[in-house]
């Protein structure tokens, strides 16, 4: 007790720091995360094979790139302590804020959406990792209003603060990313430990915004979405009304999918995919094109490495040495889940057309990268949690 | 606490240690339910797409790429009796669009596409929305916008198949009229079949997209032309782009071609008669003369040889994408129905031209005999009314026998025979016409056709009410000189008076003498189905009989007396036949009334061996001998190869 160790800790040299956060990970979340990177960079060399005439390698080597920088990303992310995040959570809220309203000012319109910046070598996406960052500002916001939670106040104010940048993403538009801050900022709460009649509150405040906008508004004239952007959210309910118009990207997928059956037509007959009846066949809809390949053994194998992820990630969110990095631990859990779940779901036809890329394997550098980062936090947190002596 | 802590690690005395609760275990396990439960939904629904339906889904991807297409034919040609070529085909283009592709444009891109395409092709985009719209139900079968492009455009499109997604040039066979408006009514024209035309015929090979004979020819013998679709499948890409070479499970193989009986020079003879005689009829003060039919047969076998009508069109019109204002025009009242054929479904009364059918049918009947003579008085009184009906000539009042009455086309000489046939039970004049041919469509082989009106007892107590309902003398006399309701058409007359002129047979006329293979090189052409005029039926008639008409025909264009003396007496070849002038109720723009419909059929040579009857009618042309008959002349001009003006020839107003 009397005797101070603390001058020799602080001196012991980075090598032995980054020693003991290596011996700390979670080497089943690592073996999971890397071989699902390394599934995805196969699944997408071999159905962006045809894609660039001449270049086989283009997008294969492009998300190798990325895979890189993620990868970097992942290594920093694990080894800073999330507390450093408590202190950066305004910097951090503001530069999210700023950047998302520089692209919704200043970026060109591609595909008629403002969502990135062009710095370069790179199309950056702020909404992408946007999500990290809500999930860095929710999390701080919740530790510290610890002993509040379970006033009205502590909850609004949580939701408003992932509200106001949802918004700015909802505007760009990006639909789906903006339903993915919702998700985060739900998930947070609930693991905080926000009261269950907020939570019923917010779910049924929900519920009727979205039978607002889909239904109610438009039918009183007022569109807040875009047609086709409330025909792609419903038209997954009755695939079969429209199969040439709003809904012929499901069609098309889900006969990919289909097709595809128990091991896979490969990549040659794959005609779905080659003959580019499947759309976007190498970012939102790259799941159908591996399930057209490689049929339900290979589809199944994706499944199983994001439940793996998953599981890791639940447990923990239980090893988690604080509520600061319980609540970071729970939403990039939801978040992981809810990416996947929505953008398979899409692909056969049991969720919505909202454009969430597959975390690892859709074609993306901001996606890649949030990903990476998504993943870094788990770590960090199981890190802390470890050397906390929890296990 | 102030709202914005220091930025230092958590004091423990603000935040407590943190300990995971049984409230949060709990929490933390709905995350983990909730996350098994969404994957087992994904595993669930990849099983039953993939496992459960694979085969159904692979089925369709299958189909997918496949697309199934048809090649249309080269369609035959229609040919003249000496094989010149009246239509056949020349290459065109086809543009258009893939409903499948077009849908998965965003609307805005399919908008500027449009507009483009509009552009380019001269279309209004309102047009290409509608033809997306028709092709939507089916959006894997490409929808024609545009038929024969200028081929510099074409070479656009396709040179910038980028700009125009789901916009496919294909090419095709369009039809090309080679003798420019000959015979228009006679060959008809082609176009895309239509819906109710699908439902008639999709058991015997016509599917949506195909072209199809509309009239005439073209439409009659439409199962020869067509020739066989070629049908095959080809891989194709998500834009509608074909991948591979196309595989034929059925070649596309030409149509037939059809040999008329027709002879175009004998054809644009008619054609100019019919126009010539309106002419005349203008220069004669018959100002409503506006149309026309000229019939030439071969009186022993009953092939056409020139079949023409006027007001005519321009077949062209229908080739290519269609101009919905010509169609209008054609379909104009002031046009007068050009694409009507008044040589087989023009309906006219045939007033003298008749008298032969009444004069036969009295002599077969034995109530009149050609050397008795009858008074031909300026007008008779008939029935319990005492309706008085006229000779058209006031001044002439002689006794005669029945081949001067003919020649001078004298009326009360026939109302007296007709008077006979009325006190007769079995209306001979009727029952006589009908087995010359009359009230009965010719059969010709191209429609639509007439089967004009032998009026009787029993068609009155049909068609009226009341008074009309009876059949009295006044009706017997006025059916003598083929007034009253009788109607036929021009077709008809020629046939009977190819009768008179071969002695008693009636022919079948035809218009198409085979069916054949083309040649090609090295291959001589082959009949695939002839169609040899059937043998004229004989009807048994008193050869006495039909010399006594022929005669009067021969003095009608011969003796001093005769009706078109004038007109044929000095042609170099014998001509014989009869004028007529029928009063028929006309409506025209601005005119309804009573007008004279010139009629003159006959034939030549006057003998053993005639060679080609001739029946010609000008609409609204007054007299006989002042319109139709000098335009029937043209045509034995031509037949004959009689230079005009090489002898002498008048008009003459006369019955």
């Amino acid at each position: 007790m009397a005797v101070r160790v603390e001058p020799r800790r602080q001196a012991a040299p980075l090598a032995a720091e980054i020693g003991s956060v290596v011996r700390s990970l979670d080497y089943v979340l690592v073996a999971a995360v890397a071989a699902l990177v390394a599934y995805g960079l196969w699944v997408l060399s071999s159905v962006s094979r045809n894609d660039v005439p001449g270049d086989p390698d283009y997008f294969l080597f492009r998300q190798s790139i990325n895979v890189a920088l993620g990868t970097i990303g992942l290594a920093v992310v694990t080894y800073v302590n999330p507390e450093i995040y408590r202190r950066l959570r305004k910097p951090l809220y503001l530069g999210l804020l700023a950047a998302l309203v520089f692209v919704f000012v200043f970026a060109e319109a591609v595909r008629g959406t403002r969502r990135w910046i062009d710095i370069g070598f790179f199309q950056l996406q702020p909404s992408e990792l946007g999500k990290v960052v809500v999930i860095l500002v929710l999390a701080s916001f919740l530790a510290e209003c610890a002993r509040r939670l379970g006033e009205w106040r502590t909850t609004l104010t949580a939701v408003g603060l992932v509200a106001l940048p949802g918004v700015l993403v909802f505007l760009q538009p990006d639909f789906g990313t903006a339903i993915i801050y919702a998700v985060v900022v739900a998930a947070g709460l609930f693991v905080a430990g926000t009261r269950w009649t907020h939570l019923a509150a917010l779910a049924l405040s929900a519920a009727g915004l979205a039978a607002a906008v889909l239904w109610v508004l438009p039918s009183a004239g007022v569109q807040i979405l875009h047609r086709y952007q409330v025909e792609r959210l419903t038209g997954f309910l009755n695939p079969d009304l429209d199969p040439s118009g709003a809904t012929y990207n499901v069609t098309q997928s889900i006969t990919a999918v289909g097709s595809g059956g128990l091991d896979g037509r490969g990549v040659a007959g794959a005609t779905q995919t080659n003959m580019n009846y499947l759309p976007e066949h190498t970012t939102d809809f790259i799941f159908s094109a591996l399930a057209e390949q490689r049929g339900f053994l290979g589809a199944s194998l994706l499944l199983v490495l994001y439940a793996v992820v998953v599981w890791r990630g639940v447990k923990t969110i239980a090893l988690a040495p604080s509520l600061h990095t319980a609540v970071i631990a729970a939403a990039c859990v939801a978040a992981l889940v809810f990416q996947v779940f929505v953008n398979i779901g899409m692909t056969i036809g049991i969720a919505p057309v909202t454009g969430i890329p597959l975390p690892f394997v859709s074609y993306g550098g901001s996606s890649m990268i949030a990903s990476f980062a998504l993943v870094g936090l788990l770590q960090a947190v199981h890190v802390r949690g470890r050397l906390a002596g929890r296990s | 606490m102030s709202s914005l802590p220091g930025f230092l690690p958590p004091d423990p005395g603000v935040e407590g240690p943190y300990r995971v609760t049984p409230q949060m275990a709990i929490r933390i396990a709905i995350i983990g339910i909730v996350a098994i439960a969404l994957f087992a939904a994904l595993f669930f629904r990849l099983w039953a797409l993939q496992v459960i339906s694979g085969e159904r889904y692979l089925e369709e991807a299958r189909n997918n790429q496949i697309r199934t297409f048809r090649a249309p034919a080269p369609r035959g040609a229609i040919i003249d009796r000496n094989g010149r070529l009246l239509v056949t085909n020349k290459p065109g283009t086809l543009v258009q669009l893939w409903p499948a592709a077009l849908l998965e444009l965003t609307p805005e891109k399919r908008r500027t596409m449009f507009r483009r395409l509009g552009d380019l092709l001269n279309l209004p985009q309102k047009e290409l929305a509608a033809a997306l719209r028709r092709g939507k139900a089916d959006p894997l079968t490409p929808v024609t916008v545009k038929e024969g492009v200028h081929d510099e455009k074409v070479m656009y499109l396709q040179e910038h198949q980028a700009k125009f997604p789901g916009v496919q040039v294909t090419d095709t066979h369009l039809r090309r009229y080679t003798e420019t408006g000959i015979g228009a009514q006679i060959l008809g024209y082609v176009s895309e079949i239509s819906p109710e035309q699908l439902v008639e015929r999709t058991d015997k090979g016509y599917a949506a997209g195909d072209r199809i004979g509309q009239a005439g020819v073209e439409a009659s013998f439409d199962r020869y032309l067509r020739g066989v679709a070629g049908e095959g499948d080809v891989r194709v890409d998500a834009l509608g782009q074909v991948t591979s070479e196309p595989k034929f499970s059925q070649h596309p193989e030409a149509g037939y071609s059809v040999r008329l009986t027709i002879d175009t020079e004998l054809q644009r003879a008619a054609e100019e008669a019919v126009e010539y005689g309106i002419r005349l009829a203008h220069e004669d003060g018959e100002w409503a003369a506006n149309g026309g039919a000229i019939v030439a047969m071969d009186p022993n076998t009953g092939e056409v040889l020139a079949l023409a009508s006027n007001p005519t069109f321009d077949p062209s019109i229908y080739v290519g994408r269609v101009q919905p204002n010509e169609l209008k025009r054609l379909a104009d009242p002031t046009a007068n129905h050009p694409t009507l054929n008044r040589a087989v479904g023009g309906l006219y009364p045939p007033g003298s031209t008749f008298k032969p059918v009444t004069a036969l049918a009295a002599l077969q009947e034995g109530f009149l005999s050609p050397t008795e003579s009858l008074q031909c008085e300026p007008s008779i009184t008939v029935g319990e009314d005492n309706q008085v009906f006229r000779n058209w000539d006031p001044y002439r009042n002689e006794p005669m026998e029945l081949t001067k009455a003919i020649a001078l086309s004298c009326d009360t000489y026939f109302y007296q025979v007709a008077l006979e046939a009325y006190e007769r039970p079995d209306s001979p004049i009727q029952r006589w016409a009908r087995r010359f041919g009359f009230g009965t469509a010719s059969g010709v082989g191209i429609g639509p056709e007439g089967d004009g009106l032998i009026p009787t007892l029993a068609w009155r107590r049909r068609t009226f009410k009341g008074i009309d309902r009876i059949w009295t003398s006044g009706d017997s006399v006025q059916l003598g000189i083929g007034q009253g309701d009788v109607l036929v058409t021009p077709i008809q007359m020629a046939r009977f008076y190819a009768l008179l002129a071969n002695g008693g047979k009636l022919v079948e006329p035809s218009l198409v003498k085979q069916i054949e293979q083309p040649s090609t090189e090295g291959n001589a052409a082959v009949v695939i189905r002839p169609f040899a005029p059937p043998k004229p039926r004989d009807l048994g008639l008193d050869p006495a009989a039909i010399r006594f008409i022929q005669e009067g025909l021969y003095d009608a264009t011969h003796a001093s007396y005769g009706t078109a003396t004038d007109v044929f007496g000095d042609f170099p070849r014998p001509i014989a036949g009869k004028t007529g002038t029928a009063e028929k109720y006309v409506e025209l723009p601005g005119y309804k009334g009573l007008r004279d419909q010139s009629w003159w059929c006959g034939f030549g040579p006057y003998g053993d061996d005639p060679e080609l009857v001739v029946c010609a009618v000008i609409e609204n042309g007054g007299h006989g001998g002042v319109a139709a008959a000098p335009a029937a002349l043209k045509v034995f001009e031509k037949y004959f190869g009689v230079e005009p003006g090489s002898y002498s020839s008048g008009t003459v107003e006369s019955d």
